[in-house]
C-alpha cells in the first residue's frame, strides 16, 4: 500500500499578506490506489490583490476535482483537465474584473503539484515555484522556472495559471522509490536556500516533517527572503506491490465455474443454452429465475483459468463495461445476488456477429458498411474518451441486433490508462488481439494508441468491402521496423465490386502501417467515408522520392556524393 | 479439471493452425530448425539404446523424450503443421490462403531438414572420431537402417512404394494424435503422458516419420552406406512426406474437424444468436 508522510509550512514572511496557498490530500480506501496522493502549492503574484484568491482556487480545485475524475483516466489527463478548467475560470474572472488589461493585477498564480499513484510520481508545474526530489542524499530540482529576465535583477513570469485562455503545463513522470522525498517550495524559499540547507533540515527533523518545512522556511527568511514562504515536504514511506491493481481481489479467489449445462441454475440464473464456447471463454444465454429477464453469462475457459493475467482481464470486462455509457457498447448487468463463482453477466443482444453478417452479406453496399463502421467508431470513441483502448476489435466482437444497432461486445483485451498506472509495471503481455486485425505497432511490442483501434476498424471496413485483408497475412509476419516498411497496401478496388476510388484512399490512410500517418481521429475517418476528401484523392500517383521513401532518398544522395568524391580523388591523383 | 472440453480444444487447434500461417519467416525457420535437431537427437538416442541393449522396445519407450521437449519448447515439426495449418483454411479464417499453408509447409520442411542434417553431421563426427576410424556400432546400425528402408522398399517396386506410403500414414496418425493430446491437457505432466503413448507406439512399430528420416538417412549417407541421395528421396523421403500428410489429415485433422467443429449443433446456435 502507498503510505506517505507530509510536512507543510506557510508563512507571510516579510510581506503583509500571505498570497501563497498549499494543500495535500491523502484519500482513504479505494481512491488511494485508483487516484493516489496529491500535493500542491500555488503562489499568487505580488502585484495583484486578488492573487491570494487565485492561488487558493487553483490548489483547492486541483485537490478536490482531481478525485472526481474517472478512474479510467491517467493522472496526466485528469490533472490537465482540472487545471485547464481552473485556468479558464481564473482567466475569465480577470476578464470580468476592472483590470482586464493589466495581467499583473488579475487572477494569476503559479502552480506546482505532485501526484503519487502506484509506483510513479507525476509532477505538474507552471510558474516559478519549484519541485525538488531528494534521493540518496542528492537534491535535484525537477522543474524549471517559467520566467523571462529583462535585466540581471528584474524578471517576470512567462507562464502562469490565469494568464491566458489556455495554459501549457509542464509534466513529467518519474518512478518513485521508498524513501524518496519531494520538496515543493515557492520562490520566496527556493531562491534563498542552498541544497545543503534543505538536506540538513530534512535529516535533522527525522519523522517530524512539519518541523523540517518550518526549518527550511526559517532558513530562507534568515538569508534575506522578502517574499511569502511556503514549503511542503513529502516522504514516501511505502509503495504498493507492483503486480496487481487488486480490483478483483475477491472475485479472483472465487472458484471457477464448471462447464454449465442447460437448465442448470447458478446464483439464481437459469442457463438456457450455450451460445459459444472457445478456448477464450464460454458464453451462455441465461434467464433470471425471479424476473425472467434474459442475460448473457460468460465464464472463463478451462484452458486459461490458471493464467492470472487472463483472469484479471476477464473480470476486468465488467469493470470496463460499467464505465462506458454508449449505445454501441455492451452493457453489463448489475448482479443482484452474491456471486459464488467466477463469471460476468451482461445484457443479451439478440442478433448476429459481424463475422456472420459478412458471410450473409458477401457483397454489401457501401452504405451498409458505412452504417456499421460509424456505429463501431462511436463505441470506440466512448472508450477512447475514457482513455481506454479496445485492442481486440474483430468481427466476432461486434454484434448487430435486429434493429441494425451495432455493439462492441468483448473487452477482454482493453487497456485502461488509469489502471495501468496503478499496476506500476508496464504491461508486457504480448499481442492480445487477433492477428489479422491487430495494428502493426503491437507486433513491434509498442504500446497501443487510439490509432491502433482505428487500424482494426479499417481492416474490418476493408474486409467488408472486398472480402480480403489489406495486407494479406503480412502484418503479423512483419515483426521488425524494416519488415514493416516493406508492407504494401493492396487496393480495395478491383474484382467485381463497385467501390468508389476515393474510398480506397480513405482506407489506405486509415490502414497506414505507421500510426502517425493514419487519421488522427476516428471522426475524421468516419467523415471521409461519407465525403470525398479532395486532399486524399488529389494525391498524385508519383510523389517526389523524398516523400515516398525518405530513407531511399538519402541513400541515393549519399551514393552520389560518394561517387563525386571518388571522381575527385581519381582526378586529383590520376595525373 | 486438467483437460479441455472439445469445444475448447478444437478451436484451439484451429487457432494454432492460424498462428502458424501468420508466423514470420524467421520464426518459422528457427522453430522448425530446432524441432528437427531435437527430434534427430532423440532418434540417435533411441538407436543407441537399441544397439546397447539389443531390445527395440526400450528405445521406443524412451524415444518420446525428444518429442516432449520440442513440443514444450514450442517448436514445430512438419508432421504437426500438416494437420494444424489446413484447419485454419477449412475454417475460412480471414487471410488464410492455400498459398499461406504451402509456404508454411515449405519453410517447416526446410527448417526441419536443416536441423536434422546438422545433428547428422555432428553424429557422424562423434561415431567416427572425426572420420579417423570406422563408424562404431551405433553408426553401423544407422547405416543398416538406411539401407533397409530405401533399397529394401525399392526391391518390391510399386508394392514397396505403397508400403512406404502406408507406414507414413500410420505414423502421422499417431504423431498428430500426440499433438492433439498435448493440447487437450492443461498441465505439463498431462501433456507429456498424452504425447508419450502414441509416439512410443509409432517408433516401436517402425512407421515412417518424415523428420526422423531426415536424420537417419543423411547420417547413413555421411557414414558411407550403400545407397544414394536419389534413393533416399525417391524411395523414402518423398513417399513418407506424402503418407504423413494424408495420414495426419485423414485420421486426425479431418475427423476432429468434422465431428467437433463442423457438425456441432451448437455451431448453428452461434451463427444465429451470438
Amino acid at each position: 500500500m502507498l503510505t506517505v508522510r507530509i510536512g507543510q509550512h506557510s508563512d507571510r514572511g516579510r510581506k503583509e499578506v500571505n498570497q501563497d496557498f498549499h494543500g495535500a490530500t491523502i484519500p482513504e480506501g479505494p481512491p488511494l490506489s485508483s487516484k493516489g496522493v496529491a500535493v500542491a502549492l500555488a503562489d499568487g503574484i505580488g502585484s495583484s490583490a486578488v492573487s491570494r484568491a487565485a492561488a487558493e482556487v487553483a490548489v483547492r480545485a486541483l485537490l478536490e476535482d482531481y478525485y472526481c475524475t474517472s478512474e479510467a483516466w491517467s493522472v496526466r489527463k485528469s490533472v490537465e483537465c482540472v487545471l485547464a478548467a481552473t485556468n479558464a475560470w481564473l482567466h475569465s474572472r480577470t476578464q470580468q474584473s476592472p483590470f482586464r488589461n493589466d495581467m499583473d493585477r488579475g487572477y494569476v498564480c503559479t502552480l506546482s503539484a505532485v501526484v503519487l499513484k502506484g509506483t510513479t510520481a507525476h509532477v505538474f508545474h507552471v510558474g516559478d515555484s519549484r519541485v525538488y526530489r531528494l534521493q540518496g542524499g542528492v537534491l535535484e530540482p525537477l522543474t524549471l522556472e517559467h520566467r523571462v529576465w529583462i535585466s540581471r535583477e528584474e524578471s517576470y513570469l512567462a507562464r502562469a495559471m490565469g494568464f491566458n485562455a489556455q495554459v501549457e503545463i509542464d509534466y513529467h513522470a518519474l518512478p518513485a522509490e521508498e524513501g524518496d522525498i519531494f520538496v515543493l517550495a515557492t520562490d520566496g524559499v527556493h531562491e534563498h536556500i542552498a541544497a545543503r540547507d534543505v538536506i540538513a533540515a530534512v535529516d535533522s527533523a527525522a519523522d517530524d516533517l512539519d518541523a523540517a518545512a518550518r526549518a527550511i522556511a526559517a532558513k530562507a527568511l534568515d538569508q534575506g527572503s522578502d517574499d511569502n514562504l511556503t514549503v511542503q515536504v513529502v516522504r514516501i514511506e511505502s509503495l504498493p506491490e507492483r503486480e496487481s491493481h487488486g480490483l478483483h481481489e475477491r472475485l479472483m479467489h472465487l472458484p471457477a465455474p464448471p462447464i454449465l449445462a442447460p437448465r442448470e441454475v447458478i446464483d439464481g440464473w437459469r442457463i438456457v443454452r450455450e451460445i459459444h464456447g472457445s478456448p477464450r471463454s464460454h458464453i451462455y444465454l441465461a434467464v433470471d429465475t425471479r424476473t425472467g429477464a434474459a442475460a448473457v453469462i460468460k465464464t472463463p475457459s478451462i484452458d486459461r483459468r490458471e493464467d492470472a493475467g487472463y483472469l484479471e482481464r476477464f473480470l476486468m470486462e465488467e469493470w470496463v463495461a460499467r464505465r462506458i455509457d454508449s449505445a454501441h457498447v455492451l452493457k453489463p448487468v448489475e448482479p443482484a445476488r452474491e456471486r459464488t463463482c467466477q463469471y460476468v453477466v451482461s445484457e443479451y443482444v439478440d442478433g448476429q456477429t459481424l463475422a456472420q453478417w459478412m458471410i450473409d452479406h458477401p457483397r454489401p453496399d457501401l452504405d451498409s458498411v458505412r452504417r456499421i463502421v460509424e456505429q463501431v467508431a462511436r463505441g470506440l470513441q466512448a472508450m477512447h474518451r475514457l482513455e481506454m483502448l479496445h485492442q481486440d476489435l474483430r468481427p466476432e466482437n461486434i454484434m448487430i441486433d435486429g434493429h441494425g444497432t451495432v455493439k462492441i461486445i468483448d473487452f477482454g483485451a482493453v487497456s485502461v490508462a488509469g489502471l495501468s498506472e496503478m499496476r506500476g509495471a508496464p504491461e508486457s503481455e504480448g499481442v492480445l488481439g487477433t492477428e489479422q486485425y491487430t495494428a502493426p505497432e503491437y507486433f513491434l511490442g509498442e504500446a497501443g494508441t487510439p490509432q491502433s483501434d482505428l487500424f482494426s476498424l479499417g481492416v474490418i471496413a476493408y474486409q467488408m468491402l472486398s472480402g480480403r485483408l489489406p495486407y494479406g497475412a503480412d502484418v503479423p509476419r512483419s515483426r521488425t521496423r524494416k519488415a514493416q516498411a516493406k508492407l504494401r497496401y493492396r487496393s480495395v478496388l478491383g474484382g467485381d465490386r463497385d467501390v468508389p476510388a476515393w474510398i480506397d484512399e480513405v482506407l489506405r490512410r486509415a490502414l497506414h502501417p505507421s500510426p502517425q500517418k493514419r487519421y488522427e481521429a476516428l471522426s475524421e475517418f468516419v467523415h471521409d467515408l461519407r465525403h470525398p476528401n479532395p486532399r486524399l484523392t488529389g494525391r498524385p500517383a508519383t510523389l517526389p522520392l523524398i516523400e515516398r521513401d525518405e530513407l531511399r532518398f538519402w541513400k541515393v544522395v549519399s551514393a552520389m556524393l560518394a561517387l563525386a568524391l571518388f571522381l575527385m580523388v581519381f582526378v586529383h591523383f590520376g595525373h | 479439471m486438467a483437460y479441455l472440453v472439445p469445444s475448447e480444444f478444437v478451436v484451439k487447434m484451429v487457432d494454432a493452425g492460424e498462428s502458424k500461417i501468420f508466423m514470420s519467416t524467421r520464426d518459422t525457420l528457427v522453430r522448425a530448425y530446432m524441432a528437427g535437431a531435437i527430434l534427430a537427437l532423440a532418434a540417435w538416442f533411441a538407436v543407441t539404446i537399441n544397439v546397447n541393449t539389443g531390445q527395440p522396445l526400450l528405445g521406443a519407450v524412451l524415444f518420446p523424450v525428444g518429442f516432449c521437449m520440442l513440443y514444450l519448447l514450442g517448436f514445430d515439426l512438419l508432421t504437426g503443421v500438416f494437420v494444424l495449418a489446413p484447419l485454419a483454411l477449412w475454417d475460412k479464417r480471414p487471410g488464410v490462403t492455400l498459398k499461406g499453408v504451402l509456404r508454411n509447409w515449405g519453410l517447416v520442411f526446410a527448417g526441419n531438414f536443416a536441423g536434422a542434417f546438422t545433428v547428422a553431421v555432428l553424429m557422424a563426427v562423434y561415431v567416427t572420431y572425426g572420420y579417423s576410424t570406422e563408424p562404431n556400432a551405433v553408426g553401423k546400425a544407422i547405416s543398416a537402417i538406411g539401407e533397409n528402408r530405401t533399397l529394401g522398399y525399392a526391391k518390391y517396386g510399386a508394392a514397396g512404394m505403397l508400403t512406404l506410403f502406408v507406414r507414413g500414414m500410420l505414423c502421422n496418425w499417431m504423431v498428430s494424435t500426440g499433438v492433439v493430446g498435448a493440447m487437450i491437457s492443461t498441465h505439463v505432466s498431462g501433456k507429456v503422458i498424452a504425447m508419450w503413448m502414441p509416439i512410443m507406439l509409432f517408433f516401436y512399430m517402425v512407421f515412417e516419420h518424415s523428420v526422423v528420416n531426415m536424420f537417419l538417412f543423411p547420417s547413413g549417407l555421411l557414414l558411407g552406406a550403400h545407397y544414394t541421395w536419389m534413393d533416399y528421396f525417391l524411395w523414402n523421403e518423398i513417399p513418407t512426406v506424402l503418407g504423413n500428410l494424408v495420414g495426419g489429415l485423414a485420421f486426425t485433422g479431418l475427423t476432429l474437424y468434422a465431428t467437433h467443429v463442423k457438425t456441432l449443433p451448437r455451431r448453428e446456435a452461434i451463427r444465429r444468436v451470438a
